[in-house]
């Protein structure tokens, strides 16, 4: 009689559990808003901007979005962030559709805008609303450091009566979406267009330094002066001190008016420190030094008792940094020139403080070694800088920049440093043609920036070649070779395109949580490991239905047109030993890894750390680079195989 | 009819001792199990949605194959053993012999299946990767629930393809015959309808408009229909229109119950020639004792359960070809 029991059993477990059936499993139902602090950030402010926020008390508009393809609550600070990423290419694939948005509700708070038109909440209480009960204020007065503030309310009345104060228009959230929001383009075209640009600027700068060289000579030190400390006394503004060939062994040599001060050249004229602060400093606009060395600079680094004439929030910054000893110290002096200039310098090479528009160019400075006993070869501060055509060997930085927006670095090398170039809260600058090799991390950019391109450089032999933060930036037409780990693509809604990942230990790392950047058109070949990834989902790495070249990665591509019929997860179990074993490409090949890899592709949101490339190429993308690349590591174990 | 119940229940009995007994069948159990939680493990195990899309294309392959597995030979086996022969002496009628199998062979298949899914499930909490702890996420991964609707509508999948191989083994009783339409059916059911789907689409025999109905009937398509509709649509924010829910569910109703009754009326109703010659060769009585049960057939159910419950007793491995021994033997 067991048997009546046990079909009894099942039937009666079957008909219970299929009650699920009349349950509402339905996440999309509403999940509650989350603790802002608990979501992952996207923005439309820097870091830096985010510390104004912070100082000033400045009210910037929210959003929480719930997605159906992924698992964590984004948290959106500034809502033209939420409205262009919405709107982005690939977004879907990655996240799914929206299942709830919620956003500040401004309806029972008190605003205001201080002088500097930035909104600030000053009585009332914030909550939430969900888009489409909510509408917004556009182009009113009202401003958050990113841009003009976008401010959502439950009531048109409320908006209303914040029009009438403020200005701007009332829309909803379909409005909203329509807005023309300033978009970043992820294109190679969009990245070129922008280092055009700064190329531009560049070449302006250098042109107009240039031509302090041209100034009149005044005053000849030993023929008409004794010293270059009188010389420069002496000498009238817009002329030319001469320094003959020797050595010069003045104490604190100040410039305070716009002088140009020329050795007859490297080596053979030395200025010479006397091994406390400071060599040469500049205190005026369209200060030229050229054609010289400078020597006996002091040990001074971190300086945390100077006193500064602010309280802002990287006082400490230039505390630890701006202010240590260094061969030429800029400051106030914008438009300066430094050029044909030798610096050995145990502490800082050039300073550039609160002066726009200064350009080093054929400099060499030569750090000490270990890095970690050396300082920045050339610093900027607040300022726009030009370098260019420079060596930097041994220290710490090559170049540091603190707030250095739109700063260009171009055909540089760097060699035995920390880093070679080290971006700090600064965005829209140009990082080109620069070789690093045996640096901790050849170019590194920081603190959630915005707009940097970082084209055409070539690290090797470091531990990290390019590492970018921030967002909307370009990392295109760079070549990292031999390195521990080629490119960090730790940024969000940036381009990483056309660059040669050569023989690194890992070529790419994938280190953001949250998926948005795009990866593309990159030539991947020839490194121990392909891609590792640490947080976040799995992240597809085609753009508009065309991948990357994996060096090695197996299929057929039957339709000819330049792309592998199936694709490929350099992080899967299978394929990433594709480029190492001949082996890989039967096991990839069986209908249970297909399987397997179809699963990897779909929903990707909710999986775990991985990457995806839907549209792997058949050939390199840079061959010729890929060529040279592979033949400078010849000396190196290499894995790939080519074509 | 409480006499059809028993004559139910013994059949019922015979078939899971016949499954119980079977090496093979208890390998193809822990295969099935071992495949659904190996690609389980496989897919990451981020949360239940995931899974279920993972899992969803193995279980409309690998669940056909349990099932033509379970059932090829459930009604075939008894008539090359010429065990039918023997039943049809007994006052039972077909209806009840082929539910009873069709049961029978159910209550195995649809336990592994439902366990297997649920063991698989569970996974998730136990083994998958704890989401970031500083950053809240949210239902999007699919509550428990959506799970246990995939692997409900799973169990329901199996049922129909179970019932779909039993009426095959009804039809198909010589054994080379049995496993060619047993393999036909199950590409039938997991490309071969859905291909032809494709055909008549790609022809414009049908248009995207009737392609709804025609998909519910197709077994797998429908229960991929009703999976993603019922389970995964949590995640796609996109709903299937109840039309399409209730075609799927007709369509699955469909076969189960024309399976079930193209096998009650071809069980008994056409004997083979072949039986009669061999009948013919024993005694001479043997030609009467078959028509006698024609005829006793649905008119002797009071005495019903004698001789099934009498052969229960003495069930044993005497030999395939003594009615009673063969009751529950295993299948080779």
């Amino acid at each position: 009689m067991y048997v009546r029991y046990l079909v009894t059993a099942l039937v009666a477990l079957l008909l219970v559990t299929s009650g699920v059936f009349v349950v509402d499993v339905d996440p999309g139902e509403g999940p509650s808003v989350v603790d802002f602090d608990d979501t992952i950030g996207m923005t439309d402010l820097t870091q830096a901007e985010q510390r104004v926020v912070r100082e000033r008390g400045i009210a910037v508009p929210r959003a929480e979005v719930f997605y159906s393809r992924y698992r964590y609550v984004v948290g959106h600070q500034g809502l033209s962030s939420l409205v262009t990423e919405l709107d982005r290419d690939g977004h879907e694939r990655q996240f799914g559709v929206p299942l709830s948005i919620y956003v500040t509700d401004y309806a029972d708070a008190e605003l205001e805008t201080g002088e500097d038109g930035y909104l600030r909440v000053t009585g009332g209480d914030t909550d939430w609303v969900a888009v489409e009960n909510a509408v917004f204020v556009v182009d009113s007065d009202a401003r958050h450091p990113g841009g003009s503030a976008v401010v959502p309310f439950r009531d048109r009345g409320a908006a209303e009566s914040f029009t009438d104060r403020l200005g701007g228009t009332v829309v909803d959230w379909e409005g909203l979406s329509a807005h023309p929001f300033e978009r970043s383009e992820l294109s190679a075209d969009a990245a070129e267009r922008r280092a055009a640009d700064r190329n531009a600027w560049a070449d302006a700068a250098a042109a107009d330094a240039r031509s302090l060289t041209e100034r009149p000579v005044s005053v000849v030190v030993g023929d008409d002066a004794p010293t270059l400390a009188a010389a420069i006394d002496q000498a009238p503004a817009n002329t030319t001190v001469v320094l003959p060939a020797g050595e010069y062994r003045d104490e604190n040599i100040t410039v305070s008016k716009p002088l140009t001060i020329r050795g007859a050249g490297v080596n053979e004229t030395w200025v010479v420190g006397d091994g406390n602060g400071s060599v040469l400093r500049a205190f005026d606009a369209r200060v030229a030094v050229t054609d010289l060395s400078i020597r006996g600079i002091g040990q001074q680094q971190a300086r945390p008792d100077i006193d500064l004439d602010t309280d802002a929030w990287d006082a400490q910054v230039l505390r630890a940094y701006g202010y240590a000893a260094s061969g030429i110290e800029f400051d106030d002096a914008g438009g300066s020139y430094v050029a044909d200039v030798y610096v050995d310098t145990p502490t800082n090479g050039v300073t550039v403080r609160y002066s726009d528009d200064v350009v080093v160019e054929d400099v060499r400075v030569d750090g000490e070694t270990p890095w970690r006993d050396g300082f920045m070869s050339t610093i900027t501060i607040h300022s726009r800088m030009l370098v260019q055509d420079s060596t930097f060997v041994g220290g710490r930085d090559g170049v540091y920049m603190h707030l250095g927006d739109g700063t260009v670095v171009r055909d540089n090398r760097f060699a035995d440093l920390r880093f070679g170039v080290h971006e700090m809260y600064t965005s829209e600058t140009l990082v080109a043609n620069n070789t690093a090799t045996r640096t901790r991390t050849g170019v590194v950019v920081m603190t959630l920036p915005e707009d940097n391109v970082i084209a055409s450089n070539h690290v090797t032999d470091s531990d990290i070649g390019i590492d970018v933060a921030g967002r909307a930036s370009y990392v295109v037409g760079n070549t990292v070779v031999g390195n521990e780990q080629g490119l960090d693509v730790g940024s969000d809604r940036s381009l990483f395109a056309r660059n040669t990942v050569v023989g690194n230990e890992v070529g790419i790392r994938a280190s953001t949580l949250i998926p948005t950047n795009v990866v593309t058109a990159n030539d991947i070949v020839g490194n121990d490991r392909y891609v590792s990834t640490s947080l976040g989902p799995v992240r597809i790495w085609t753009d508009d239905g065309a991948g990357n070249y994996w060096g090695g990665a197996p299929g057929v591509d039957s339709d000819r047109d330049g792309f592998i019929d199936r694709a490929f997860q350099p992080t899967g179990a299978v394929d990433r030993y594709a480029a190492s074993s001949p082996d890989a490409h039967v096991l990839a090949t069986s209908p249970a890894v297909q399987l397997l890899r179809s699963q990897e592709g779909s929903l990707p949101g909710l999986r775990s750390s991985g990457v995806v490339d839907e549209a792997p190429r058949v050939g390199p993308v840079r061959p010729d680079a890929v060529a040279a690349a592979l033949n400078a590591t010849d000396s190196r174990p290499t894995t790939g195989v080519m074509g | 009819m409480n006499g059809e119940l028993d004559d139910l229940f013994a059949v019922v009995e015979r078939e899971l001792t016949i499954v119980a007994r079977t090496p093979a069948y208890v390998a193809t159990a822990v295969g099935f199990a071992a495949v659904v939680w190996w690609l389980a493990v496989a897919s990451s195990l981020t949360g239940y949605v995931p899974l279920v899309a993972d899992l969803l294309t193995p279980v409309e392959v690998l669940v056909p194959l349990l099932a033509v597995a379970f059932g090829y030979r459930a009604i075939q086996a008894d008539a090359a053993s010429k065990e039918l022969d023997v039943l049809r002496t007994y006052p039972i009628r077909p209806r009840t012999y082929v539910l009873g199998v069709f049961v029978g062979r159910a209550t195995a298949v649809l336990s592994l299946v439902f366990l297997t899914l649920l063991v698989a499930g569970l996974f998730v909490p136990l083994f998958g990767p704890p989401a970031n702890p500083v950053i809240a996420s949210h239902g999007g991964d699919g509550p428990f629930g959506t799970y246990l609707r995939f692997v409900l509508l799973a169990t329901l999948y199996a049922a129909v393809v179970l019932a779909a191989v039993v009426a095959v083994s009804t039809v198909a009783t010589r054994g080379r015959t049995a496993i060619t339409a047993a393999v036909g059916v199950l590409v039938l059911l997991t490309v071969g309808l859905d291909l032809g789907l494709v055909a008549a689409l790609s022809t414009g025999l049908v248009g995207p408009d009737g392609l709804r109905y025609l998909l519910a009937l197709s077994p797998n398509s429908a229960f991929r229909g009703l999976t993603l509709a019922l389970s995964i649509r949590t995640v796609e924010a996109t709903t299937l229109p109840l039309s399409a829910v209730l075609a799927n569910v007709v369509g699955l109703a469909l076969w189960l119950v024309g399976s079930l009754v193209l096998a009650a009326l071809s069980v008994w109703s056409e004997p083979p020639t072949e039986r009669w010659r061999v009948v013919e060769t024993l005694a001479g009585t043997g030609d009467a004792a078959g028509q006698s049960a024609v005829s006793d057939d649905g008119a002797t159910e009071s005495t019903a359960d004698g001789p099934v419950e009498a052969s229960d007793e003495d069930a044993s491995e005497d030999g395939p070809t003594s009615p009673g021994g063969a009751e529950g033997a295993p299948e080779d």
